[in-house]
């Protein structure tokens, strides 16, 4: 089992190193290249998370390890289908290095298969890690698009304009995706809290960095509404956005404990 | 006054709120709450009077915090009601205006029917007004953002409820023993196991409630995750202790008593001779000389259980280790060490149901109202014979997906 997860790193390694090379050199063919590459690195990626889900015989989301591995591979998902579906093959340079890092991240964690602790034998296990896992993917790849824009916008011309405009508006899409399951995320924690421990809110750390992420995500949208706030600034809003998402899904877990610290 | 209320009902407003929540929060979970005041004077030196003077440590129940919260409900109540008397108010005036905006893209006989098509394909609804044929759906999305704003103040009202509202209780009990509540509600233990029938760690209690009117519940396994409801009361699983138990026999007498010991405790018919139970382990680690140190558990598992006594006699005090099993006399008595006791620590939770329903209804809604608002915006299309306009209150994303289509006629063109 291991060896499909170096695998998996080794060829999300690769896509990267060889899109980073085909922008760098405007080679087409490293480009397409690469997506194939990180295809197979996504259905080692699948496949590697099936074998770890029957070994365990639960879905596997139950620690650090786990959540990052599906995190990774949200993130990865997310960029298939936005590619597929509104051609967005610039996305690839912004949104494969935040799998690889996500990824890398997991490899750092303890990787054992471990009996799941009776505090997560529930039915709202799947639904509140699952939701967490596509809002987290989501936001970061709202941030990715966003680094492209900030880049892009630095030049002028009307392709880029009508560009721009599609990034703006795929971001914000993305934004309303997060934050829909990031709701989700903490209205199922908050049943499942009452449900576990008595009550529907505890002020535990991950459960007030999980409501700073809605609020700032929360203001993000506010902020878009309001016709000018649209643009470069709010392109880097999302990008600044990126570390508290990561703070709240990894940061807490180590340096904040509390009632979630699963290990 | 007209000003204030504006400020205090616009998005500015609400934005400035949520931030100061949000800047309260981080602070809330980098400093450690509701410690003890001298935790705070160790672990921050000359800064704790600061912490303790801005209410830092107990920031979440502190007067400013709960301003804010009034203060986002008010501003949440006002800007909801100005919402939905908008919405309603210009449903019907929506299309009319539709219909009126000048064309801001032009389009080709062919184009403008290839597009009326489209929208016929994607199940607009359509109203020829004059000239113009406006094209619509998703009218339900207006009405988004109104229930995500009710929604979010219905869980700030109802959360307050459940989180203040219920009485809440910590109490252990002793299998085949009860407690029993203020009211005469009796909630009794039957047994307590920490793992169940293959090893598995899973700390459950059989447990039942009778309510002062003489109504029973079942008997019931609890488990984290998985409380009793019964009546207005909940019990979870929450705790776990584990007792001594010992048997001690008068040897003048013959006559013998069970008892359960969850503290320290002296067994003696004198008060001064006999034992001194002081905890039971649940193992112990043998150096090579043969030396014996006692270690606790982090799962309640009592592998190898040993009892940490004092034997009380002629005014001297021995410390012995007892394993189950082992018998000591001291005092005239004889103390026969059993097999500890497992035994549960229960959360009593007294609250009124129809907060928690209300609660999860406003969880429904805030769903919804998320759902509506961003994944079914409204389409308020009007086309003529020359072009097409976009209106509505998000038109952002029609117009992008339009210009694409429009991009794809031309190429297919």
């Amino acid at each position: 089992m291991r060896t499909l997860f170096i695998v998996t790193i080794i060829l999300y390694a690769a896509a990267v190193i060889l899109q980073f090379t085909g922008t760098a050199f405007k080679k087409e063919r490293l480009l397409k290249l690469s997506w194939l590459v990180f295809l197979a690195a996504f259905a080692v990626h699948l496949l590697f998370t099936i074998v770890r889900g029957v070994a365990a015989k639960r879905i596997p989301l139950s620690n650090q390890f786990e959540f990052a591995n599906a995190f990774a591979w949200g993130v990865a998902l997310m960029l298939i289908v936005i590619r597929r579906r509104l051609k967005a093959d610039w996305l690839s340079v912004a949104a494969m290095p935040m799998a690889l890092l996500i990824l890398t991240y997991a490899a750092l964690q303890p990787m054992e298969i471990r009996d799941l602790m009776p505090a997560l034998r529930s039915a709202w296990f799947g639904i509140h890690i699952g939701s967490a896992v596509l809002s987290y993917a989501a936001f970061v790849l709202a941030g990715s698009v966003g680094l492209r824009y900030v880049l892009l916008a630095r030049r002028n011309g009307a392709e880029e304009e009508s560009r721009l405009r599609q990034m703006d508006y795929l971001s914000y899409r993305l934004v309303a995706f997060g934050f829909l399951f990031l709701t989700v995320v903490i209205l199922s924690g908050a049943i499942w809290a009452e449900q576990a421990w008595s009550a529907f809110w505890t002020w535990d750390p991950k459960e007030v960095w999980a409501l700073i992420t809605w609020i700032i995500y929360a203001v993000y949208l506010h902020l878009r509404l309001r016709g000018k706030r649209r643009g470069a600034a709010m392109a880097w809003y999302l990008v600044v956005a990126v570390p508290v998402v990561l703070f709240t899904f990894a940061g807490v877990n180590t340096l904040l404990p509390g009632l979630h610290s699963y290990g | 006054m007209k000003k204030a209320l504006r400020f205090i009902r616009s998005m500015r407003f609400g934005i400035l709120l949520l931030v100061l929540i949000a800047l309260c929060s981080v602070v809330g979970s980098l400093i450690p709450q509701d410690k003890a005041v001298s935790w705070y004077a160790q672990n921050y030196g000359s800064l704790h009077g600061v912490i303790l003077m801005l209410r830092l440590h107990r920031i979440f129940q502190s007067w400013y915090f709960i301003a804010l919260l009034v203060l986002l409900c008010l501003n949440l109540t006002l800007c909801s009601l100005v919402r939905i008397v908008s919405v309603v108010r210009d449903r019907r005036r929506v299309v009319a205006r539709t219909a009126a905006l000048p064309d801001q893209v032009r389009l080709s006989a062919e184009g403008v029917q290839r597009l009326r098509r489209h929208l016929e394909d994607i199940r607009c609804r359509r109203e020829t007004i004059g000239e113009a044929e406006v094209y619509r759906k998703n009218a339900v999305g207006r009405y988004g953002s109104f229930l995500i704003h009710l929604s979010i103040l219905l869980v700030v009202l109802f959360g307050a409820a459940a989180l203040y509202l219920p009485q809440v209780v910590d109490r252990t009990c002793l299998p085949g023993e009860s407690v029993v509540m203020d009211d005469g509600t009796e909630i009794s233990v039957d047994a307590f196991h920490i793992e169940d029938v293959t090893g598995r760690l899973d700390y459950s209690s059989r447990i039942r409630i009778r309510l002062p009117d003489g109504r029973n519940s079942e008997w019931v396994d609890i488990r984290v995750n998985h409380p009793l409801a019964f009546g207005s009361w909940k019990v979870y699983q929450q705790t776990y202790g584990t007792a001594g138990s010992v048997t001690v026999t008068n040897l003048a007498d013959g006559g013998s008593d069970d008892f359960t010991l969850t503290d320290t405790a002296l067994l003696s018919l004198d008060g001064a001779s006999g034992l001194w139970y002081e905890a039971v382990y649940p193992d112990y680690l043998l150096d090579p000389s043969g030396n014996m140190t006692l270690v606790t558990s982090t799962t309640g598992r009592y592998e190898h259980p040993v009892y940490q006594v004092l034997l009380a006699s002629d005014g001297n005090l021995r410390p012995i280790l007892v394993f189950p099993g082992e018998e000591l006399e001291a005092g005239g008595l004889r103390f026969r060490f059993n097999e500890p006791i497992e035994y549960p620590g229960l959360r009593i939770k007294r609250t009124p149901t129809v907060i928690n329903a209300l609660l999860i209804a406003s969880f429904v809604l805030m769903l919804v109202g998320l759902y509506i608002a961003f994944f079914m915006p409204p389409v308020l299309i009007k086309t003529d014979a020359e072009g097409y306009a976009v209106g509505g209150l998000k038109p952002e994303g029609m117009r992008i997906k339009l210009d694409e289509l429009l991009q794809e006629y031309r190429r297919e063109e």
